[in-house]
């Protein structure tokens, strides 16, 4: 039924060392970067301005995206608006917003259609000093860190057996590492939007690690055709989830929306490894569970 | 089938179809389901932090300022979809909390703090709880360590150490800024500003919004403390000039528009002084007796010539003091002397203020009917936020088009996953009555949207469609339903299922919806309403759908 159907994966042939060694070796990797990013620049990941401090203008402007630079006493970093013309968000160190905003009013040229008593060229700013970005820092660190214990031990009191519950609190620490690891290589930084996405992702991506515990341990059948009646569904959610997230980043990076753009990358690809984390990591180790390690 | 029958039967389906009408009726009826818009709440960071917003005195709470003429909805848009300016900044002070200190003493406390610590008088605050009885001391100066302020305390014959300061104010010094910022920007002609306090990491930050003006105006505006004096300024010994407050910030009563006085060419702000008439004699009765004893009620009349040296020892000034800075002087006038010299100006106390231009007399009245901060706010460490309306408006279109693709995105898979539109139609559509739900249940406890809102929006509709999913699935495996006994078990099953995974994603949440990371709190609040209501409501439903459609009834 459908035009597209899950494959049924024959898991028989792999065994258990050879399933975990993907997701585990690819975890591993992703750990091994965020380590190299804490030794070379003193952060796990690259920080945005809204943990590291510094101000975002966007403006609209009619001086080309070359000279923009030239407009300004700082280094800044330009990224353009592709549904909207002469649109410009611009990235600064310095936490001095007015006397950008004032370089911006006074060296840039403004719209011919624009309207003159409006308040330049700068159609929105945001500015966080150091110490602010600081505080927050910390707050989304308390954030991850307590949703995170909390979905543990929620997954514990829901399956009250070590092993099929550690496989789904590894699972869905890989599934955060991963896009962090990601975010670093193509350099997205930490955003509000991101840590957000990170949350929504614990919240996600445990989903079908649920559903696929579930029909092995707690209902009646063979492994392999729970297995499959489990990825079945989870597969679909995966990938249903990951359509709507990845339609959302691009329309969203389109518009300039940076927030929706964000959360939606970040998901499609922590989403993307979840679907490896599931059914490679989380299914051998409940199968050696199944196997193994409940005659012991 | 009798009615009881079908309610029974479809009781999921019909509480669904009653919740959309209700939200329906929420969010396009002209004033909702709540006219009265005094129950309105304020879901943004402002909620969960025990803030005052709604305990003005005067009645300019966030409720009365929030706009309500929204367009075709009754949805009220936060700051990044209808624009604005918002400014957070922490408080500039330190506190030392529970001082044995005799309450006769309190004066000579203040007056040592200050001098130990060469402060204003604004920036010594001493307070005394009502239930312990202790005193609270706080300082508001950047230039003050922990240790000086410990040992001021000593100096003072008040028993504290170092360990006893903290950096920070009191709740009641915040509570008093938020609603002296709040009477600002209401004097200021702003409707529809917010002001609230936020815990960020431990520390607490006044947040302040307004729905014009640019971040700098909002901070100048914010960084005048809007202290007002009324100085005394006269000849002293050997031609010197002396300075003297006469009246205080609490002195003034009833504040009249600024006037504009043509004879003088400036502006005028009309004041009464308190407490006039009275028998023990009030502010009023005092300042008409130290301007007779001055001499200002008589060689003083007209005598002014501020600032000019050749003047030094002959002038009778009555100074307009803002901050610590004059702003206008003014020498006392003839039918005023005369009144006062006869005793009887206290009875009628009225007095103007003078201000250079326009701009000065409006804030100076501003600052008279708000009062001052009893704090400085520290924009050093602030973070600020500013969009331009026409921006705003802007991403509430492409937040609507993000959405609808998001949802289309969907629905694609679903139906190439399914091809059987009696699975996949009314998934779609019960993943948009949720969205209906939820966007109904914003707009009738008045929760300001925003762009982290509308992401949680399209969370919602992420995490929906797939417990559909698994509805769907479970109830379709293993062959036909064909008795309504099999397919409440099956149900049954899948909902396991949908609770655990709800059960996590608000568990993740969570933190969000408490602590206050950025503009996240309504994207948590959101979808964790958004998994209630589609555990409780909508998902059962789909189910009872679902049956209706598959199984042999």
């Amino acid at each position: 039924m459908g035009y597209f159907d899950v494959p049924e994966i024959d898991y028989t042939r792999y065994s258990n060392r050879q399933l975990a060694a993907v997701p585990l070796a690819v975890l591993a990797v992703a750990l091994a970067i965020l380590g190299g990013w804490y030794v070379f620049t003193g952060a796990p990941v690259g920080l945005g301005i809204e943990f590291a401090g510094g101000t975002e203008l966007t403006v609209d402007t009619a001086t080309d995206e070359a000279d923009i630079p030239d407009a300004f006493d700082e280094e800044v970093s330009i990224q353009s608006v592709q549904t909207e013309d002469n649109r410009y968000i611009l990235q600064f160190t310095s936490t001095d917003d007015e006397a950008l905003r004032d370089q911006a009013n006074d060296n840039l040229e403004s719209l011919e259609d624009a309207d003159e008593d409006e308040d330049g060229v700068v159609v929105s700013g945001s500015s966080t000093s150091a110490s602010f970005g600081a505080q927050t820092q910390q707050t989304a660190l308390y954030g991850v860190a307590i949703a995170f214990v909390g979905m543990s031990v929620f997954a514990f009191i829901l399956f009250r057996t070590f092993v099929p519950s550690l496989a789904i609190v590894v699972s869905a620490f890989s599934d955060i590492v991963i896009p962090i690891a990601f975010m670093n290589i193509v350099g997205i930084p930490l955003s509000i939007g991101t840590v957000a996405a990170l949350l929504l992702l614990i919240g996600y991506s445990v989903d079908s690690d649920i559903l696929l515990n579930n029909s092995i341990l707690r209902r009646s059948g063979d492994f392999y055709e729970s297995t499959y009646r489990a990825m079945r569904t989870g597969v679909t959610m995966t990938v249903t989830s990951m359509a709507a997230m990845l339609v959302m980043a691009i329309s969203a990076t389109l518009f300039g929306v940076g927030l929706l753009a964000d959360i939606g990358l970040i998901l499609f690809v922590g989403l993307a490894a979840d679907l490896m984390n599931t059914y490679m990591l989380n299914l051998s180790l409940l199968r050696w569970y199944k196997f193994d390690g409940v005659s012991r | 089938m009798g009615l009881r029958d079908f309610v029974k039967a479809y009781w999921r389906i019909i509480l669904l179809v009653v919740f959309v009408g209700v939200a329906l009726v929420a969010l396009f009826i002209p004033g909702g389901i709540f006219a009265d818009d005094s129950i309105a709440g304020d879901g943004t960071a402002a909620a969960q932090n025990g803030t005052v917003e709604n305990g003005t005195e005067n009645g300019t709470g966030t409720a009365a300022t929030v706009e309500t003429d929204q367009g075709w909805t009754n949805l009220v848009y936060g700051l990044s979809l209808d624009g604005g300016t918002r400014v957070s900044a922490p408080v500039v002070g330190m506190t030392a909390e529970g001082l044995e200190i005799d309450p006769s003493r309190e004066t000579e406390v203040t007056r040592t703090l200050r001098d130990e610590l060469d402060l204003d008088r604004e920036n010594v605050l001493l307070r005394q709880d009502a239930q312990s009885r202790t005193y609270t001391a706080e300082v508001f100066s950047e230039n003050v360590s922990q240790a000086e302020f410990a040992g001021a305390l000593q100096a003072a014959g008040v028993d504290a150490t170092e360990d006893d300061v903290r950096p920070g104010v009191t709740q009641a010094t915040r509570d008093e800024m938020i609603r002296t910022i709040e009477s600002k920007i209401n004097e200021a002609g702003l409707s529809g500003g917010r002001v609230s306090q936020a815990d960020i990491g431990g520390e607490y930050y006044i947040v302040t919004e307004v729905p014009d003006w640019t971040p700098q105006q909002l901070r100048d505006q914010l960084s005048d403390r809007g202290i007002v004096e009324v100085v005394a300024h006269y000849p002293g010994e050997n031609g010197t000039q002396v300075n003297e407050t006469v009246l205080e910030q609490g002195d003034f009563g009833r504040v009249s528009p600024p006037e504009y006085n043509s004879e003088r060419d400036s502006y005028e702000v009309p004041v009464t002084v308190v407490g006039g008439g009275q028998e023990n004699g009030g502010p009023a009765t005092e300042f008409q007796q130290r301007m007779n004893d001055l001499g200002f009620t008589t060689e003083g009349v007209g005598q002014c010539n501020y600032g000019n040296p050749n003047a030094e020892g002959e002038s009778y000034c009555l100074l307009t003091v803002v901050n610590g800075e004059v702003v206008d002087s003014h020498s006392m006038g003839i039918d005023l002397a005369n009144s006062m010299r006869a005793e009887q100006w206290d009875e009628d106390p009225r007095f103007t203020m003078g201000a250079q231009t326009q701009q000065e007399a409006q804030s100076l009245s501003i600052n008279l009917r708000a009062g001052s901060l009893t704090a400085p706010l520290d924009f050093e460490n602030d973070q600020s936020f500013t969009i331009q309306p026409a921006l705003a408006d802007q991403f509430k279109v492409y937040s609507l088009l993000i959405g609808i693709i998001s949802v289309i995105a969907v629905s694609g898979v679903v139906y190439l996953r399914y091809a059987d539109g009696r699975v996949a139609a009314p998934m779609i559509i019960t993943a948009l009555a949720e969205v209906v739900i939820l966007l109904g249940f914003a707009a009738a406890i008045r929760m300001p949207l925003g762009l982290p809102e509308v992401a949680g929006f399209i969370a919602v509709v992420g995490t929906g469609v797939d417990d559909l999913i698994i509805i769907a699935d479970e109830v379709m495996s293993e062959g036909d339903v064909n008795s309504r006994r099999v397919f409440e078990s099956r149900f049954r099953k899948a909902f396991w299922v949908i609770g655990a995974a709800a059960g996590t994603t608000i568990i993740a949440l969570s933190p969000l919806a408490v602590l206050n990371l950025g503009d996240l709190q309504g994207f948590a609040i959101i979808t964790i309403l958004g998994v209630l209501i589609g555990v409780l409501i909508t998902r059962p439903a789909y189910g009872d759908i679902l049956r209706y459609l598959l199984t042999d009834r």
